[in-house]
């Protein structure tokens, strides 16, 4: 063997280490929970996995949590559009129409950096019933009986989306403003000579000109909200009375409270198919309003 | 005409002006959680919901950012256990992404492109599905609660991978290549070519690996038990039940977890929007 066939054969030796952590963290965990969804298996009982086909999805169906977790997971997608649009807002804004640009930009995206689970914590104080700041503000503006937001089943739902709502337009904005100065100016020059007003501008041709950013921002946004997990489970658990329970938090329950472990890996693999349907649909759409 | 130009120049300014004012309140309306957490933290009991609010403490104490830190919760060693962990991975993750990245896109051996594909299909798999078998695979593994149970898959990322790729793929192929004739191998170009000329990568990719881990609650949740091993997101949901309404004891906690990704997010701006930005625009 040459030396130009063993640097060759060097390839395997660069991806060995990535390959292999992949296939014992990634694709193995994959493969076996792929195997479970079709097993009935109750961890820690002792009992080996029981085939039982398509039993976990019949069992899913009937599950009060199943329909519940399918209307939340739809209510999540809400907040997506609604950033992406303020974000494009902020954006066309900051896009050289205001001074200290560079400064602007960062209070708007520092939000979206550090949320987490602090700041969930933070949506918590600020949404308390009875004295919290916004409750606080909207009794001072005449509202008698505000909300009681995550302390009622009624309500703790659309405290959740207007957290997400905040939490996902600094990243929007952020994006926005990359593809605004891609645009170029003098297209906006001739348009503006020929005595289209800011309006037109907006709607004729800066917006079919980001709408491929449009398009990445609403697929990526609504499989991120779909995902969501952390900052809904840490502030509720799900709760109260199961009406923050989205899909994964349907599966980390049936996992990790009851260690159902069939029957969670069905779940999950059908959040994993809501994901894909969704972004299929979006993905036939794109023909309708997307310019590239 | 020297009027009218100058007229309208004063009314542009006079427009830029009031959307500069109107943008900064709306920055300040999206920021007013980070900044009430932070006031609140430096406020008494009794001061907490007062309003109208108190964005300035009236009688600011710094006693809750000290109990926080000493007090028998442990807030310092959940702090040291995250520091510990995302400093491994923000070190570990972008090097072993950058070696793969560089087998992927400069070598051709047989079987790679489907690899590849390999790599795309795994990306699309959500991590809820991956919980239910690593849990039971860390189990027999014996690394179930312990740290390695988030370190060890922590350094293998699909997405750094792709980002190397990316960055690998632009750098012109005559540059290897006349390392190549002069009979460096693979390894001394990746050493020593490429490894230095992808610093700007490595850091950004440091820098989101290093948020990614900070932030990360989930896989602490399911994957350790003893509290001494927990992580700074899973030691404040503890910290949080403990409180019980002890709201300004709470908001120091939030505010000591949110201030390294402050500072990381002062000092490398720079980087971040422009790998955020890049990364989107590219598609």
């Amino acid at each position: 063997m040459n030396w130009m066939q063993r640097q060759r054969l060097l390839g395997y030796v660069f991806i060995a280490p990535n390959l292999i952590g992949m296939t014992i963290f990634m694709l193995i965990p994959a493969l076996f929970s792929f195997y479970l969804m079709f097993t009935d298996w109750v961890f820690a009982n002792g009992q080996p996995p029981q085939f039982i086909g398509f039993g976990n999805f019949k069992r899913m169906i009937e599950d009060d949590l199943f329909a519940v977790s399918v209307r939340n997971t739809l209510l999540i997608l809400i907040p997506v559009p609604i950033s992406i649009m303020l974000g494009f807002l902020i954006a066309v804004m900051l896009n050289n129409r205001v001074y200290f640009q560079k400064t602007l930009r960062a209070f708007f995206f520092a939000p979206y950096f550090t949320s987490g689970i602090a700041i969930a914590f933070v949506w918590m104080v600020l949404f308390q019933p009875s004295s919290g700041p916004i409750n606080a503000f909207l009794g001072s503006i005449g509202i008698a009986d505000p909300p009681k937001w995550f302390a009622s089943p009624d309500t703790a739902m659309y405290a959740v989306l207007i957290m997400m709502t905040a939490g996902g337009i600094g990243y929007n904005m952020i994006i926005y403003l990359a593809a605004l100065q891609e645009i170029s100016s003098e297209q906006l020059e001739a348009a503006k000579i020929d005595g289209a007003t800011f309006g037109q501008l907006l709607r004729l041709i800066i917006l079919p000109l980001v709408s491929p950013t449009t398009f990445f921002l609403m697929i990526t946004g609504f499989i991120g909200s779909i995902k969501g997990f952390g900052m809904i489970y840490a502030i509720t658990q799900g709760g109260p009375a199961n009406s923050t329970t989205v899909f994964s938090i349907f599966a980390y329950k049936k996992a990790f409270n009851f260690y159902e472990m069939g029957y969670a890996s069905a779940v999950s693999w059908t959040m994993f198919l809501l994901i894909l349907g969704i972004t299929l649909i979006q993905w036939a759409g794109q023909k309708k309003w997307v310019h590239y | 005409m020297m009027n009218v130009t100058s007229s309208r120049i004063v009314k542009e300014r006079l427009g830029k002006g009031l959307s500069t004012v109107f943008m900064v309140l709306a920055s300040l309306l999206l920021l007013s959680p980070m900044l009430w957490m932070i006031s609140t933290s430096f406020k008494k009991a009794k001061d907490v919901f007062t309003y109208p609010i108190q964005w300035i403490p009236s009688d600011p104490v710094l006693s809750n950012h000290i109990k926080v830190w000493t007090a028998g919760d442990g807030f310092a060693m959940f702090y040291f256990n995250s520091l510990k962990i995302s400093l491994i991975l923000m070190i570990g993750a972008p090097l072993l992404a950058a070696i793969a990245a560089y087998g992927f896109s400069r070598i051709e051996f047989k079987g790679r492109n489907v690899i590849f594909v390999l790599y795309l299909c795994l990306m699309m798999i959500p991590q809820q599905v991956l919980f239910v078998p690593k849990f039971i695979m860390f189990e027999w593994m014996h690394i179930y609660n312990t740290h390695w149970a988030l370190i060890l898959p922590g350094l293998f990322t699909v997405f750094g991978v792709f980002m190397f790729r990316q960055f690998f793929m632009s750098i012109p192929h005559e540059i290897s290549e006349a390392a190549f004739i002069d009979g460096a191998g693979h390894f001394r170009i990746f050493c020593r070519l490429f490894l230095p000329l992808s610093k700007p990568v490595l850091a950004t990719f440091a820098i989101i690996d290093f948020t990614w881990t900070w932030n990360d609650y989930e896989n602490a949740l399911i994957f350790l038990l003893d509290k001494k091993l927990y992580t700074v997101p899973l030691g404040m949901q503890n910290f949080m039940l403990e409180a019980g309404v002890d709201y300004n004891m709470m908001m120091a906690a939030a505010t000591a977890s949110v201030v390294p990704l402050l500072i990381v997010f002062f000092f490398g701006q720079k980087y971040i929007i422009q790998s955020f930005s890049s990364s989107a625009v590219k598609g």
